[in-house]
């Protein structure tokens, strides 16, 4: 081991990380498990507290956050039938029965290590590959770093599946309000209209604050449902049998290599990866038939895929500084608030962090499992909290985030403007994600762009000459095609799909 | 209302303390202390450390706060509109020069009342350890053998690392492509070749060319780097130019001459406390504070200077 790997490991284990990735885990489980709050939502709102504190600690918070909200999400959707996150929307297809059967401590008990495993799993993918790709990555141009954006692009055709138009749609607007402020390269002002404060642009994290948050606290004021009051608090036996861990052993296999590998791929994130290790979990199985009627496979497999998302996603943020998933989106913009910009860079310069930040997330599976595990009967009380208390708070937080940002202002305008645009897209259900990933990538895309035709001289063949690039640009091709024509198939098989999941 | 009433009562029996006793007034509230730059940039770590220095010397808070944007011009335009009061500074550097005269302000530097300087650093010139350069004469040759075709990273267009990069080789005669690219891809972009060499500013450049990664050619400066002590400067080559990265404080136009003066003895007394000057060891940048007369005259003649340089590139906009 390099003294890098053993200062990070020590870094990680300090008593305040430990402490805030412990409370990162508690309020994870919390923000997943509340129907209408996501992950993402809870992270923003969390964002604007991490600013005043050192970067380990935010990070080890917003870490055991993300962890904790993957397995959240599964408690709402076993005990609910809500799923808590859109991860976990593959979770209730077999959860609830278990439940509805009164079998939900053994249905939970299974979702909690379930996503235990997934997340060790996808923690080895993270430790022994991001640092060998972040090697790699060093050697990217700016013609390739332009090629990988575009793939990370690609990937919004796979959420455009209901409307190509819509969603394209949708990621035009995010690439059209990315051409505010100054230009990249030449430094002059774009559609400022002589308004100072439109000089930087707009930060993707306050549109994303409003794209989100705000449709979610219009749609938690207007469907009244107010709290749950279905909630079945009394769990038996909590601590998977024996013979259940044997019987989902294929399964829970078969989801983690699957979240992981699609964490990898930029854009794909939890619920395709729920979904996707789901259907070949059943196909893998001795009793398909058997799926959706309550098994415990069908809860193990796609919660220890959305749980191996998340180490999966960290791969390509943490070597290429590109999000694998609308979280590690904003978990870059905290990275770059604390002035460590994601990329390959960081493993030669700050290597301490950067396994720092590995095994902190190691340390958030743990977490998880344990508070999950424990705190269990304690947690899923706060099911029953009112919405009247819960949504207010969200609704000044969204305000404090904003501005707290860039101490402006404005950008509280601007995040409510965004909010307005997300409840329209909402209302004309167009997906709000292509706007978003083009919110993320679209300054990338642009400057890497321009920057290898200056190099070039204008020159376009620069992006076919250099292999790296060729091939990203193959793999684009081919992520269009593949997910146009699953698109195409999965519209023709079951043909009323399942409810639009936002992120 | 009774609370409204005696909150007026109170804050014109302050005004009346305030005009009969100016120079005692202040500070007697938070100071707000506006980076131009985001957070964890250099800027931001020397300014926060230079607030929390100057807030133990004043006996007020001083917060930090990024307003970033427009390379500078949003925090200048702030600072500008700002109280004239002394209760706003803004933390400036080299980009009160080039953002204004690259039009992002409707106003120049001139526009701002300025307190001091507190530290510069030298933009070296530096490429790849390895690459086939020895010195800064042997890549001026091969620039003009081959004019127009190796690439020079900074940190974009009327950055103040592009304007020494336009200085720089305009003195040696030679056409380059200026490559824009933030501190961490110039660095990356060095080292991977696809640009043949970088301006940086001393701190952006020091871990690497300490590790061995990077050489440093030359500094346009007018003397040796303490740290890289066998650096040459331009001007020992031959090339009579020379434009460093400073950064020092600014306060709203016709802040009271008092103010000025006790923000200017705090902010030396911050400058060469223990904390700061640590850093500057650590970080490579010269701690060298100037009062208000000497930090204008710097300011009007680096004025000039990064006027003729962008006059020169095309980038003075034209109004």
């Amino acid at each position: 081991m390099s003294p890098e790997v053993l200062i990070g490991l020590t870094q990680s284990t300090g008593l305040l990380v430990l402490l805030s990735t412990g409370i990162g885990v508690t309020i994870g489980l919390i923000v997943g498990m509340i129907p209408g709050l996501t992950i993402s939502t809870g992270i923003i709102v969390l964002l604007p507290v991490t600013f005043v504190l050192p970067a380990d600690i935010s990070i080890a918070l917003l870490l055991g956050l993300y962890v904790g909200g993957m397995t959240g999400g599964s408690f709402s959707a076993v005990l609910l039938n809500i799923p808590g996150t859109p991860s976990a929307s593959a979770t209730a297809m077999d959860g609830y029965p278990m439940a509805a059967r009164g079998e939900a401590g053994r249905a939970l008990g299974i979702a909690i290590t379930a996503s235990f495993i997934g997340g060790m799993v996808s923690f080895l993918f993270l430790f022994s590959i991001a640092p060998l790709l972040a090697n790699v990555a060093l050697e990217f141009r700016t013609e390739d770093m332009f090629a990988v954006v575009f793939f990370g692009l690609t990937i919004i055709c796979s959420f455009a599946a209901k409307s190509l138009i819509k969603g394209l749609l949708s990621a035009a607007i995010g690439l059209a309000i990315v051409t505010i402020g100054q230009d990249p390269v030449m430094g002059t002002q774009r559609f400022t209209f002589g308004q100072v404060n439109l000089m930087a642009g707009v930060h993707f994290l306050t549109a994303m604050i409003g794209l989100f948050a705000i449709p979610q606290l219009v749609a938690n004021l207007t469907d009244g449902t107010g709290s749950a009051s279905r909630v079945q608090t009394r769990l038996t036996s909590v601590l998977p049998k024996l013979s259940d861990l044997k019987a989902i052993r294929r399964s829970v296999s078969i989801g983690s290599l699957t979240g992981a590998f699609l964490g990898i791929l930029p854009g794909a994130g939890g619920p395709i990866a729920a979904f996707i290790s789901y259907e070949y979990a059943r196909k893998a199985s001795k009793r398909p038939d058997e799926f959706g009627t309550g098994v415990v496979e069908g809860v193990a497999a796609p919660e220890s895929a959305n749980n191996a998302v998340t180490g999966g996603a960290l791969i390509p943020m943490m070597t290429l500084g590109i999000p694998g998933d609308p979280v590690t989106a904003i978990l870059i913009g905290a990275l770059i608030i604390h002035g460590l910009a994601p990329g390959p860079l960081m493993f030669l310069e700050r290597a301490d962090f950067a396994y720092g930040l590995i095994f902190s997330f190691l340390w958030a599976n743990i977490f998880n499992f344990i508070i999950a595990l424990a705190a269990l009967r304690l947690l899923v009380k706060i099911l029953a909290t009112p919405r009247a208390l819960l949504m207010p708070t969200v609704a000044v937080l969204c305000v404090i985030g904003s501005f707290a940002l860039r101490n402006n202002f404005f950008d509280v305008y601007v995040m409510l403007l965004f909010g307005l645009i997300g409840l329209a897209m909402r209302w004309l259900d167009m997906p709000v994600v292509p706007l978003l990933l083009a919110l993320v990538l679209g300054s990338q895309l642009e400057e890497n762009l321009r920057v290898a035709l200056t190099s070039s001289q204008g020159d376009i063949s620069i992006f076919f000459t250099s292999p790296i690039s060729l091939g990203f640009l193959i793999l684009s091709l081919l992520s269009i095609v593949w997910s146009l024509r699953s698109a195409r198939r999965a519209n023709r098989v079951t043909s009323p799909p399942h409810k639009e999941t936002p992120p | 209302m009774s609370i409204l009433r005696h909150t007026l009562t109170g804050a014109i029996a302050l005004g009346v303390v305030a005009a009969t006793t100016p120079a005692l007034a202040f500070p007697d509230k938070p100071i707000e202390f506006v980076i131009p730059f985001g957070a964890g940039g250099g800027a931001d770590i020397e300014g926060r450390l230079l607030a929390k220095e100057m807030s133990k010397v004043l006996g007020v808070p001083v917060t930090p706060v990024n307003r970033t944007g427009g390379g500078g011009a949003v925090a200048y335009t702030h600072t500008k509109n700002a109280k004239p009061d002394g209760h706003t500074v803004v933390w400036n550097s080299t980009s009160v020069l080039t953002s204004t005269n690259l039009g992002n302000t409707d106003f120049l530097y001139d526009a701002l009342d300025h307190v001091g300087r507190v530290e510069f650093q030298p933009q070296p010139f530096a490429v790849r350890a390895d690459a086939p350069w020895k010195d800064f004469g042997e890549f001026v040759t091969a620039c003009k053998a081959a004019p127009g075709t190796l690439k020079v990273a900074n940190a974009g267009t009327g950055s103040s690392t592009h304007t020494a990069a336009v200085m720089l080789m305009n003195a040696v005669g030679c056409k380059v492509i200026h490559l824009p690219k933030g501190i961490k891809g110039r660095n990356k972009s060095v080292l991977n070749g696809e640009a043949n060499a970088m301006i940086a500013p001393l701190t952006g450049a020091v871990n690497l060319t300490k590790a061995g990664k990077l050489r440093l050619l030359v500094m346009p400066t007018d003397t040796r780097s303490s740290i890289f002590p066998d650096v040459p400067t331009a001007k020992e080559l031959g090339y009579n130019v020379s434009l460093d990265l400073f950064r020092g404080l600014s306060v709203p136009p016709n802040t009271p001459n008092e103010i000025k003066k006790i923000l200017a003895d705090a902010m030396a007394k911050a400058a060469n406390s223990e904390a700061f000057l640590d850093l500057a060891k650590k970080k490579g940048f010269t701690v060298a504070p100037l009062g208000h007369e000497a930090f204008s005259k710097l300011l009007a003649e680096e004025n000039v200077k990064v006027r003729a340089i962008f006059a020169s590139a095309g980038l003075l906009p034209t109004k």
